[in-house]
């Protein structure tokens, strides 16, 4: 169905909505819409819903890899109907990012496999971004914590939700993995359903980490929202910086300084390579090499005493501000990158000596949680999990922002998709933004560091997108004029790449779980946001 | 022989003292106890967000835990007589982290790491709906933790102190004396309402009129 056709249709200036056009469709048209875009190889990158007085907007954002060409699609649910058509069989990602919707706005989606809370516990009765919803009493945490551990000792949380107990062959079982595991890699849980020691299938459940940024940054202004986003992915919080500030950069049409964009790219790929080593060292401490842990550390500290200079912090960054940084780099800075260069170029060597060609790490990881290119236009996976299955999507190169056009570098790839693959992915990402790093040393430009900024964010709709060091963030503000977002949709990549990971299980030793997992780098506060 | 001078009670007397006065000292069995408590902790490991990164790195290289003897992380609650609980609590997991405390064997002792884990840190607004503020509500702690993340060297100096409340045999830990029913309604008027969207789109798709520029330094 051509989209110009449409109810409302609009080109719009990607340079400054993110997006190249925007369509509203009726409701019972959108999956064959969605088919269109399947068969042109786009996938659903985010899937959100605003509410409106007189309506939800559930909006639907498509991409392709490569060269972006973003689209908007939307579809209008009256608040009497409160239904829509689910696109969970044409696009797996959609099942979660519609339960996500179910679970924040209490619309049904029609046609929808399992139709559950994903966020909040299966007991909750709130439906917390409706605009309706203004807040619980003081006092509601302790006394809903203490009904869930009530609930709890019941058994109400541990309900098994596998549906096929009965039928399934003999001797299976069901196992917990999680929400309090040393490899989670924080607070993930995932049933696993097991025949002995091999894995039938496996269900990521998630929520245990949600801290309710989206609804946070809707009661509070345009400036005191940096903070969510230095802890949303704590571990590459600069990456979430740079989404955010082009996202309000981009609506309120100011441009930084040269000084600032490089600084800005010199922050967010160091704090890339930091991203990658703890996660080197939590992987390999999974598979149950305890040394690399130690050496990454090491590597990461020096890392972190560069960033510390010009950030004043270690992890929860707040560095950018619109249009400019918080504060200048100090001109000692510059020297302690180059010096550390050199020397973590040999550590990186020895990496490759010591992991990448160890026949033991070899033997467990190759072959082992593969994901198609299918599966993964799918799922919606990104960034080096997507990379890995031989697919070249960067949004540094695809949808160049700041810097990036003028800079070398290359984006790695590797071609089995399995968990080898995304290691070498990973490693071989951390010399490219050396290479960058290197590449922008010399070349900071004098200037200002802050720019004069207009008060408000203008009305209208606005979609920015970066390339963070788990994939695509992106971000989809509905602005209303005033002081504070009316809605902020933060699409998280690790929230589509965990999704994937129940192609990934079956087939897997319970041993082998970790390891999948610790292949896709998962950020759990990220995910549960 | 003269009485070694703990009987007179003074529990830094083992800390400080050394090599005790006499040829026999007597101590209280529950002293010793504690001394050995104090300098073999066990935390469990535990993390829940990005506190969790920082203790990882107070027990890895440079910071290295293990100096202070309380490097042994260890999966089990079930071996471990400390919990640090690194991050925010959200609601789901409160039931997991109660589970986790009662798990672990007595004597046990409890760091409450960073703002999250003491009140609610930067996550906590009026009328939240996600997490608990602090962890003092569902289990006694020893040491709150200052910091969003408190550096590894701030654990370190909590872990310190925790050991000399250990060894003063005064480690019992406190709840919060917020009450449970302080159920006064608290909600902030920063909450929007719900704007129409026709309204929406006529503003957006007329042309803006100039506004007056008054470009402030943001």
């Amino acid at each position: 169905m051509p989209l110009a056709e449409t109810q409302e249709f609009l080109e719009k200036d990607p340079k400054k909505f993110g997006v190249g056009s925007e369509a509203v469709v009726s409701p019972d048209r959108i999956a064959e819409v969605a088919r269109d875009y399947r068969k042109q190889n786009y996938f659903l990158e985010c899937l959100t819903a605003v509410d409106f007085a007189e309506c939800f907007e559930v909006v639907y954002h498509f991409n392709r890899w490569g060269a972006s060409e973003r689209t908007c699609v939307k579809i209008l649910v009256p608040k009497d109907v409160n239904q829509a058509p689910s696109l969970a069989s044409i696009y797996k990602s959609a099942d979660w990012f519609e339960r996500e919707i179910y679970d924040m706005f209490g619309i049904i989606f029609a046609g929808h496999p399992d139709l559950k809370r994903i966020l909040l516990p299966e007991s909750a009765e709130i439906f917390p971004l409706l605009k309706s919803f203004k807040g619980e009493p003081k006092g509601a945490d302790v006394v809903q914590s203490l009904k869930l551990i009530e609930e709890d000792a019941r058994g109400f949380g541990a309900r098994l939700q596998g549906a096929g107990l009965e039928e399934a062959p003999t001797g299976d079982y069901y196992l917990n993995l999680g929400p309090q595991h040393p490899s989670t890699h924080g607070v993930l849980r995932v049933l696993l359903h097991l025949d002995g020691e091999r894995v039938l299938s496996g269900e990521p459940i998630i929520g245990y980490s949600h801290r309710h940024h989206e609804k946070m940054m809707e009661i509070q202004n345009y400036l005191a929202c940096w903070p969510n986003f230095g802890r949303m992915d704590y571990v590459g919080a600069m990456s979430y910086n740079f989404g955010y500030a082009l996202l309000v950069e981009k609506a309120m049409g100011i441009r930084p300084s040269p000084r600032v964009e490089h600084i800005r790219v010199l922050t967010t790929e160091l704090n890339r390579i930091t991203s990658h080593l703890l996660w080197m060292g939590t992987f390999l401490l999974d598979l149950g090499a305890f040394t690399p842990f130690f050496y990454c550390f090491d590597d990461r500290e020096q890392i972190l005493d560069i960033l510390e200079m010009a950030t004043g912090e270690r992890l929860t960054y707040d560095y950018f501000r619109f249009g400019g940084l918080d504060r200048d780099v100090p001109p000692e800075l510059v020297p302690a990158t180059k010096a550390f260069i050199p020397g973590f170029k040999k550590r990186l060597k020895d990496y490759h000596g010591l992991v990448t060609k160890n026949v033991i790490f070899e033997k467990r990881t190759r072959g082992l949680g593969v994901l198609t290119k299918d599966q993964a236009l799918s799922y919606g996976v990104t960034g080096p999990a997507l990379r890995a299955c031989g697919v070249r999507a960067d949004l540094r190169r695809d949808e160049p922002y700041s810097i990036y056009p003028a800079l070398d570098f290359d984006i790695p790839t590797a071609k089995d998709g399995d968990v080898y693959s995304r290691y070498l992915v990973r490693m071989k990402e951390i010399e490219e933004s050396l290479k960058i790093v290197s590449q922008i040393l010399d070349k900071i430009p004098a200037g200002e560091i802050k720019t004069k900024t207009p008060k408000n964010v203008p009305r209208g709709e606005y979609y920015s997108a970066v390339e963070a060091a788990r994939g695509v963030f992106s971000l989809y503000l509905v602005s209303d004029g005033s002081l504070n977002p009316y809605r902020l949709k933060a699409r998280t990549p690790s929230f589509s790449n965990l999704s994937a990971i129940v192609e990934m299980l079956p087939g897997c030793l319970v041993s082998d779980v970790v390891a999948v997992l610790g292949s896709l780098d998962i950020v759990l506060p990220e995910i549960d946001r | 022989m003269t009485p070694g001078p703990s009987l007179q009670h003074d529990p830094k007397y083992l800390d400080t003292q050394s090599p005790a006065p006499g040829v026999a000292n007597l101590f209280r069995v529950e002293d010793v106890l504690n001394l050995a408590r104090a300098h073999s902790l066990w935390p469990l490991t535990f993390g829940l967000a990005c506190c969790a990164i920082e203790l990882m790195a107070g027990g890895a290289s440079r910071f290295d835990l293990d100096r202070f003897g309380f490097g042994v992380f260890r999966p089990s609650p079930r071996q471990a007589d400390l919990m640090i609980v690194a991050g925010t609590i959200s609601r789901k997991m409160v039931p997991c982290i109660k589970t986790l405390y009662d798990q672990m064997p007595a004597p046990k002792y409890v760091i409450a790491l960073g703002g999250c884990a003491t009140a609610g840190g930067p996550f906590k607004y009026p009328g939240q709906y996600g997490i608990l503020e602090g962890i003092d509500k569902i289990i006694p702690v020893n040491v709150y933790v200052p910091g969003c993340p408190p550096r590894p060297e701030a654990l370190i100096a909590g872990i310190l102190e925790l050991q000399k409340q250990i060894k003063s045999g005064n480690a019992k830990g406190v709840m919060s004396p917020a009450a449970v029913d302080d159920a006064q309604d608290a909600r902030p008027a920063e909450y929007k309402n719900a704007m129409s969207r026709a309204e929406h789109r006529k503003l957006l798709l007329t042309p803006p009129t100039p506004a007056p520029a008054a470009p402030t330094q943001g």
